[in-house]
């Protein structure tokens, strides 16, 4: 549905994006991951068909942004980190302009059915102006699905947001992959990424650096393990010293103490270090393989990357 | 006929209901009035008539004025604000949002223009006589200044927002827009001079003529000089 091939952007000599390649299926929300100048946003707008690329190409849904950019525009729903309202407009009748600018058939009805859709029906006469940050976040959502696109574009779509909002948020990205919605969703927010991508994009300086499932990206790198046990830690990672293991605290629950450490043999590594801890008189009560966070695996690629 | 959308838009729901603009409108449409009713007489003649032809035109320009403010003002706001965005990611042409906008502010303001000269008129028809005023605001004149007032809108509003389009910030093109309005205020005002030399209200037209190609050539700029790629790259 969105297929970014070898995607080059200059600013003014500077170049904010690098060959860069990716594809966002119908079904799927891909999470586009990076620093701040990354060129996620600008990637983000070249897909949508407000800027052109400089060289490269993207299809949304087979059509070309260099070729076509206003019918990949009437394909691409977009919501940036702000909802950037008129306010002196009621909601009726702001998503009913957007409605008639994107050629909806009978608009009124889809403003009204929008609202609706989001819990915004009650005050579908009031100006805009007058709606708290959620609420415009949300007509910010209505305007974007007006016309139905099979592509949605989302740039920090949650920024500012309150927890039950934001997880309203997610809970309707969700249902829209349910509806077959390609969608890219530009983020910050590692831990929402992960609740809810399929896949991840890390963008670094312009250029792609990892490209992924997002259960894959989390398992890359070396895998660590957690011992939890009852005695005195400053012990037990001496005796993992003793044994070549390094091991750094952990959070540990249950009045235990918890050491982690990383094993790229764990078959060789893991038993030894039980043998070291047991050998020391350390009470160990659990060993298990560390479920490495999005936010782990994303730090310790843009670690690498900046080595 | 997506640009009416917007230029509809501006006009129902920022225009009028933008107090601030409102109210400049407003004292742009009571300057030129006060100047026809507190003048303490006009002498018959030529000099005379020169006086009359002056306070008609300055009651078309002096609202024209405030209308390149109003579009300096609207354009760099919305950029301002990050309402463009949504707007230039809408499938609609370049060249339509330019012309929306446009007409968005030329429509009230030419309602203001048209509505100043009538209120003018009548009040210079009360004081120095109907017979005098028909004399020398002739209906070839009066539609020849309104044509121009126009011009002037199409041209300035133009330029004013291929300016709005890559500054910063509304101050600057705010300060850009005064010195749009004072250069231009120079202009009409040698302008004026001319017509009323001349004593006709045709040759006037044919300089509005001149103005057309003017206009066409400002409109073609903004198009040229006003894309999404400017305009997102500075929002």
């Amino acid at each position: 549905m969105i297929d970014v091939r070898q995607l080059t952007r200059h600013f003014d000599g500077t170049r904010a994006l690098d060959d860069v390649s990716f594809q966002v299926h119908p079904g799927e929300i891909v999470a586009l991951l990076g620093p701040n100048g990354a060129g996620k946003t600008t990637a983000s707008r070249i897909i949508g068909g407000i800027l052109a690329p400089s060289g490269g190409d993207v299809l949304v849904d087979g059509i070309s942004v260099r070729k076509d950019a206003n019918q990949v525009r009437a394909r691409c729903g977009f919501v940036t980190d702000q909802p950037s309202l008129y306010e002196r407009m009621p909601l009726r009748r702001y998503l009913g302009f957007f409605a008639r600018l994107y050629d909806v058939a009978q608009p009124d009805v889809r403003a009204a059915d929008l609202a609706k859709l989001l819990g915004l029906d009650d005050v579908i006469d009031r100006k805009l102006a007058t709606f708290s940050r959620g609420m415009r976040q949300k007509v910010a959502i209505a305007r974007a699905l007006v016309h139905d696109p099979p592509v949605l574009l989302l740039d920090e779509p949650a920024t500012a947001l309150d927890p039950e909002m934001s997880q309203m948020l997610r809970g309707f990205i969700i249902s829209l992959r349910a509806r077959h919605r390609a969608i890219l969703l530009t983020t910050h927010d590692l831990d929402e990424a992960q609740r809810i991508a399929d896949r991840v994009v890390v963008l670094y300086k312009g250029k792609v650096l990892r490209i992924g499932a997002t259960s894959d990206v989390r398992a890359a790198g070396r895998p660590s393990y957690t011992v939890a046990f009852a005695g005195d830690p400053a012990v037990a990672r001496g005796a993992l010293k003793r044994a070549g293991i390094d091991a750094d605290s952990a959070t540990a629950r249950d009045g235990l103490t918890a050491l982690r450490f990383a094993a790229d043999d764990p078959a060789a590594v893991n038993p030894a270090a039980l043998r070291a801890l047991l050998d020391a008189g350390v009470r160990v009560v659990t060993l298990s393989a560390e479920e490495r966070s999005l936010e782990d695996a994303y730090l310790s690629i843009l670690a690498e990357a900046r080595r | 006929m997506k640009w009416w959308l917007i230029a509809w838009r501006e006009i129902r729901w920022e225009v009028f209901l933008d107090r601030t603009s409102l109210l400049r409108t407003g004292i742009f449409v009571v300057i030129p009035l006060f100047f026809v009713v507190s003048n303490r007489g006009i002498p018959q003649g030529p000099a005379g008539d020169l006086t009359l032809l002056g306070l008609a035109l300055q009651s078309v320009f002096f609202p024209a004025l405030s209308g390149v403010a109003l579009i300096a003002a609207t354009f760099s706001m919305e950029k301002e604000n990050g309402t463009l965005v949504p707007l230039l990611a809408a499938p609609i042409r370049d060249f339509d949002i330019v012309l929306g906008k446009l007409v968005g502010m030329v429509v009230p303001v030419m309602v203001a223009c048209v509505v100043t000269l009538a209120a003018a008129y009548g009040l210079a028809a009360y004081r120095y006589g109907v017979a005098r005023v028909e004399r020398v605001l002739t209906p070839e004149l009066i539609y020849a200044v309104l044509v121009l007032s126009l011009l002037y809108l199409v041209t300035t509003g133009s330029v004013t927002m291929i300016v709005a389009a890559r500054v910063k910030s509304s101050r600057a093109a705010q300060q850009v827009a005064g010195l749009v309005i004072a250069l231009s205020a120079a202009v009409f005002a040698g302008l004026g001079f001319v017509a009323s030399q001349l004593g006709e209200g045709w040759p006037l037209l044919a300089l509005g003529v001149g103005l057309v190609l003017a206009d066409v050539l400002a409109l073609e700029l903004a198009r040229r000089v006003w894309q999404r790629e400017e305009v997102i790259g500075r929002v």
